[in-house]
């Protein structure tokens, strides 16, 4: 019996090709994400983010998760900038929230996303991901005082 | 139909050169500061760009569209869940680095609620943890990283929901 075709092995030529051209293809979507990075990381410094915390438990945890979304870059960015804010006396619930936010939501990339999957896969996963920022990091600074304590 | 080669996110490009544009006229320090802030960013994504085109052609080359759905499809079932967590733990570099692949994965019949598993799983950055460890310390790390997993599994359960809507 002939194999269906998509049973067929491909080349790995065609594979590379593939592979290059569906990167190619999301280049502006890419450049564009990196041209409004570097203007959020030049109008958002971390001076003006420590100035956002410091009313109470959920109002926190909710900056963090904002400012977090709206910022973006490499993780390690986020440590040193919420060891910054742990210093000058920012709660570990509105950190942990920021840290988290920082590398699970992205503002600057919401319209990238929708066009790539969709509104609807969109708005489900970053909701989602909205709720669980704020829940994790709520329990995982609860969970630190019982075993620390 | 075949769907040939398509730019996605060209409006979007475009909306940002306009940014740009206008930030020149108006603060001109700040814009050559983003634009210089954008290179730094694009240079550092470099490599990553070379690894995503490495895992995709392995993956287009290995994997067929049945495989795939065996372990992310319809009837993936546990051990799609668990592939999905460790995709996502290993997996490098930004989120919308990974869009084009993970949509080629959609369109070869991937469940959402994995690829949901997937993202939020990816906030666990092993490269990272040593420098995590450093500034907040294992208790925190250890018990973060449990609450990352275990709400990306409660994300796909909700999205498994969702999609069945």
């Amino acid at each position: 019996m002939k194999p269906k075709k998509e049973e067929q092995p491909i080349t790995a030529q065609k594979a590379i090709k593939k592979a290059f051209l569906s990167l190619v293809s999301m280049m502006p979507m890419l450049l564009g994400v990196i041209g409004l990075i570097g203007i959020m990381q030049t109008y958002i410094t971390p001076d003006i983010l420590s100035k956002l915390f410091g009313y109470n438990l959920y109002a926190d945890i909710g900056t963090g998760t904002l400012i977090g979304a709206i910022s973006s870059g490499n993780p390690a960015a986020s440590y040193i900038i919420a060891e910054g804010l742990l210093d000058q006396g920012v709660t570990l619930y509105a950190v942990t929230a920021f840290i988290l936010a920082w590398v699970t939501l992205g503002i600057v990339q919401l319209p990238a996303e929708a066009s790539v999957f969709g509104m609807r896969f969109s708005v489900y996963k970053n909701l989602l991901t909205l709720i669980s920022t704020m829940l994790v990091a709520y329990f995982t600074v609860i969970t630190l005082g019982v075993f620390t304590s | 139909m075949k769907k040939g080669f398509q730019f996605k996110g060209l409006k979007f490009l475009y909306v940002v050169i306009i940014a740009y544009v206008v930030l020149f006229f108006i603060e001109n320090e700040n814009a050559l500061l983003s634009l210089q802030k954008a290179l730094g960013i694009l240079y550092q994504l470099l490599p990553i760009f070379l690894f995503i085109i490495i895992i995709s052609a392995l993956i287009n080359y290995f994997l067929k569209p049945k495989q795939i759905i065996k372990h992310f499809g319809k009837d993936s079932g546990a051990k799609g869940v668990i592939y999905a967590l460790l995709a996502g733990i290993i997996s490098h570099g930004p989120m919308y680095a990974w869009y084009g692949m993970i949509q080629e994965l959609r369109e070869q019949g991937a469940k959402d609620s994995l690829l949901i598993t997937f993202f939020y799983a990816r906030a666990i950055k092993i490269p990272m943890l040593p420098f995590m460890l450093g500034i907040f310390g294992l208790a925190f790390t250890v018990i973060l990283s449990f609450y990352i997993l275990l709400f990306a599994l409660l994300q796909g359960k909700v999205m498994g929901w969702l999609e069945r809507e």
